[in-house]
């Protein structure tokens, strides 16, 4: 699977949303169902996904679809 | 780098006291049936037991030291040092440790220190007490372990009531040269220390008549600067990263498999969540895990010694077992300890 497929199937899993919705509008400042719960899963689905341990300030800098990405590439994860 | 391979120190024993009183998630009247549900099923912390205001964390440790000395058949004028751990001791000033010397009756030649450590403190205390002993200058060491955490925050706070439980551990080192060496690593995060502090009360932020002010954050956190505080996203990043890299390089530099060399993994009770990911992250056996989050919540710096109690004691009683032990909180700090174990004393837990 393509890294952008598994980056996109941890959102569509922990925030139930169809892949169409994903944008670079997709955050926490934009959805409400963001909470810390749901922020924790993303990084657990990712790190499971691409076989990383996240830095702590990695963890909390997870806040939108686009800064994921940004943060993944300084795992070596191109997309 | 704080590494110490710390040899001739063998663990003879551990007790544990709760409290009498348990209180369930439901109990709690800031939460609705719903939210009491979701709490039990994310948190996974469905019971807790609570001291009354009028019992200190000296008191559960006490309690926990006395039935410990009893059955090990110490006598207490053997015991050459005392350590109390807890940061919710009996007063300011003087140490707890000093008062718990005279209240059980120990020796004045005894050496009495506190240790304020958090959630960390079991493996604080072990290091301390351990080193104390190792070159055979003193013998016997008795650490006591405990805290009544809850009252350190605001009863308003429902980020941080239900996490915690209250009870007082005992663990007794004594000198031994055929004892296995004891290794440990600790590290600090000072930056990340605000995560978990309580602004006022100190010599930074004296007590005035604003420290009792409360104000209202949201989501059912009402809380003064007198209270203790959780920044619960801090924290969660901290606890899900730095403590399983660090016990993977561990067991990498000492050449330990995880799956053969390892009979339990003992992970600080923080909440269902964390230790979920830190045994998912580090691809842990769950057969080798103990939790007992669900009974008896956060027990800060006792949560390690609570589960060799409440739910190794056959194991530890009988077998000589080995043991990875990873602790993280308060400061911030976090701890690995490998610890080789031959049978031990575990007394029945105390009510009190």
């Amino acid at each position: 699977m393509a890294a952008i497929e598994k980056y996109n199937q941890a959102f569509v899993e922990v925030f139930g949303v169809k892949e169409s919705a994903l944008n670079d509008h997709f955050s926490k400042d934009n959805m409400k169902e963001w909470d810390s719960v749901h922020q924790l899963n993303i990084v657990a689905f990712l790190e499971e996904a691409f076989d990383i341990m996240l830095e702590p300030e990695d963890i909390m800098n997870m806040t939108s679809y686009e800064e994921g990405k940004t943060i993944l590439a300084r795992y070596n994860i191109e997309f | 780098m704080a590494r110490w391979n710390i040899k001739n120190v063998a663990l003879r024993g551990v007790s544990l006291c709760v409290p009498d009183r348990v209180v369930k998630t439901e109990d709690f009247e800031f939460f609705t049936a719903e939210d009491a549900e979701v709490f039990n099923n994310t948190v996974g912390i469905k019971s807790r037991y609570l001291a009354p205001d009028d019992v200190c964390a000296s008191d559960l440790c006490q309690a926990a030291g006395e039935k410990l000395l009893n059955e090990l058949g110490w006598d207490k004028e053997s015991v050459d040092v005392l350590l109390f751990e807890s940061v919710t001791g009996d007063y300011k000033t003087p140490p707890t440790s000093c008062l718990l010397q005279d209240r059980m009756g120990f020796s004045q030649h005894c050496f009495t220190m506190d240790i304020p450590m958090g959630c960390c403190g079991c493996m604080y205390a072990m290091t301390i007490g351990a080193n104390l002993l190792s070159a055979g200058s003193v013998k016997r060491a008795l650490l006591l372990v405990g805290d009544t955490a809850v009252r350190m925050g605001s009863l308003k706070d429902k980020s941080r009531v239900p996490l915690f439980g209250d009870c007082g551990t005992a663990l007794a080192l004594e000198y031994d040269t055929a004892a296995d060496e004891i290794r440990v690593d600790f590290q600090s995060m000072g930056k990340g220390g605000t995560a978990l502090m309580t602004p006022h009360g100190g010599f930074r932020q004296p007590v005035t008549p604003e420290s009792f002010i409360y104000e209202d954050f949201g989501n059912g956190i009402k809380r003064a600067p007198v209270h203790t505080l959780i920044n619960g996203m801090d924290v969660f990043s901290f606890a899900i990263s730095r403590p399983p890299q660090t016990v993977a390089a561990f067991m990498e530099d000492y050449g330990i498999d995880k799956d053969m060399d390892i009979d339990y993994f003992l992970i600080h009770q923080a909440n269902k969540m964390i230790v979920d990911r830190v045994v998912k992250k580090l691809k842990l056996d769950a057969t080798k895990v103990p939790y007992n989050l669900e009974e008896y919540g956060n027990l800060g710096g006792a949560s390690l010694p609570s589960l060799m109690v409440s739910r190794l004691k056959e194991q530890l009683t009988t077998n000589p077992q080995t043991l990875l032990l990873s602790s993280f909180g308060l400061g911030l700090t976090w701890g690995t300890m490998f610890l080789k174990t031959k049978p031990m004393i575990i007394p029945d837990i105390i009510r009190l």
